[in-house]
């Protein structure tokens, strides 16, 4: 029984960032030393923060909580991108992204996540496609995927409705001949 | 890691490297369980990815993330057709401009046995005036015209084509998207608008 309360609350405690700004969000993540906590226990009851601490480092044994991991995972994410959320390349989300020669050639060299999405895009795949496969947020692969192509590892092929709203007639009439082939 | 590799093996487009590449998007929106997914999943030919986005920040709090599904097919050797399912959202309108923008057009699944399910897809599309067609899950093959009045009694611009669409069925989808290109084709025509005519499509993310 014990167990069951305990997992209750650590679900409820995994549904509490829903309520915190996103920089409690990645001050938690980021700065959380036990020193640091032990000084804003007056705000959170000693019993709530504990458990927190304890389950970081442990594998989940049953039942891994699909949030959980994905909190983890933002958070990490976000801080890989350095905080930023926009990118200063345009990028839709149907954009295509290719790797080129340069990162493939230099792929040993790269950041372990440059170097995942060098391997994705070995075959030319739109920033969804980055996003889904990479299980990460659009914002963040929005900005990695920037980064990359300013640093010429990836190239970016624009869409043909890119600085206008609506997709110009030209690339409609190859949709509408292409659906006809399907 | 594990998603490279045999779980995604690569598609990219039948032509030969090199050749200069884009891409295009259609929206999927309508009500719960109307088939979206399905509809999309007929023309890809594949299962679907799904992504995640954090919704607009509200008032500096972070929300749930937003789970949206999508699938891809080429429809030439250097174009990529994006098909999206419209997130289900408590605010519909808060959460599509990234997913709307720069879209050939939307595709609104009508459940004639549920026709208000629909109200906000449609109303946001003529708001942003994103040509859409009513794809109804008609089994019949003419549109009655009780459903017909229906339709029209929602004041739903005369222009938006009506169509009868089964989503399992590949011919059937790819007839309303090639409805929906033609629509798209002509209102683009007809419309010719100004950039500051329309509501500005702010992203997301």
């Amino acid at each position: 029984m014990s167990s069951a309360a305990e997992a209750h609350r650590r679900r409820r405690r995994v549904e509490t960032p829903a309520e915190q700004t996103f920089a409690d969000l990645m001050n938690g993540f980021t700065l959380d030393s036990g020193r640091r906590r032990a000084r804003t226990t007056s705000e959170v009851p000693a019993r709530e923060a504990t458990p927190v601490v304890a389950l970081e480092p442990a594998p989940p044994v049953f039942e891994p909580s699909v949030v959980d991991a994905h909190d983890a995972s933002i958070v990490r994410a976000y801080a890989w991108t350095g905080g930023r959320t926009r990118s200063n390349i345009n990028l839709e989300i149907e954009t295509l992204v290719s790797a080129n020669d340069q990162s493939r050639q230099s792929a040993g060299m790269l950041q372990a996540e440059h170097q995942h999405v060098v391997e994705l895009c070995r075959s030319p795949r739109s920033v969804a496609e980055v996003a889904a496969l990479m299980r990460l947020p659009l914002g963040v692969v929005k900005v990695l995927l920037g980064d990359m192509a300013e640093r010429g590892l990836v190239d970016v092929h624009q869409t043909a409705s890119a600085g206008g709203d609506t997709p110009d007639l030209g690339l409609m009439e190859r949709v509408l001949s292409g659906l006809r082939r399907l | 890691m594990d998603y490279v590799g045999s779980r995604f093996p690569d598609c990219g487009p039948p032509g030969p490297p090199g050749r200069e590449l884009t891409s295009a998007k259609v929206v999927v929106a309508g009500g719960f369980g109307v088939g979206k997914s399905t509809f999309i999943r007929s023309i890809v030919e594949s299962d679907l990815l799904t992504m995640t986005a954090l919704p607009p920040e509200r008032a500096g709090l972070v929300t749930e993330l937003v789970r949206i599904q999508f699938g891809r097919v080429w429809l030439d050797p250097g174009l990529a057709l994006h098909l999206f399912v419209a997130p289900q959202w408590q605010d519909p309108r808060a959460g599509w401009n990234d997913v709307v923008r720069g879209a050939v057009g939307a595709v609104v699944l009508f459940d004639v046995m549920r026709p208000a399910d629909s109200v906000d897809a449609m109303r946001y599309f003529e708001d942003h005036r994103i040509p859409y067609v009513l794809a109804l899950n008609n089994v019949h093959a003419s549109i009655r015209s009780d459903v017909k009045a229906i339709i029209r009694g929602m004041g739903i611009d005369a222009t938006v084509p009506v169509v009868n669409c089964d989503p399992r069925v590949r011919p059937s989808v790819r007839e309303t998207l090639i409805a929906l290109t033609e629509h798209a084709k002509l209102d683009r025509w007809r419309r010719r608008p100004g950039p500051d005519e329309t509501t500005p499509l702010a992203p997301v993310c």
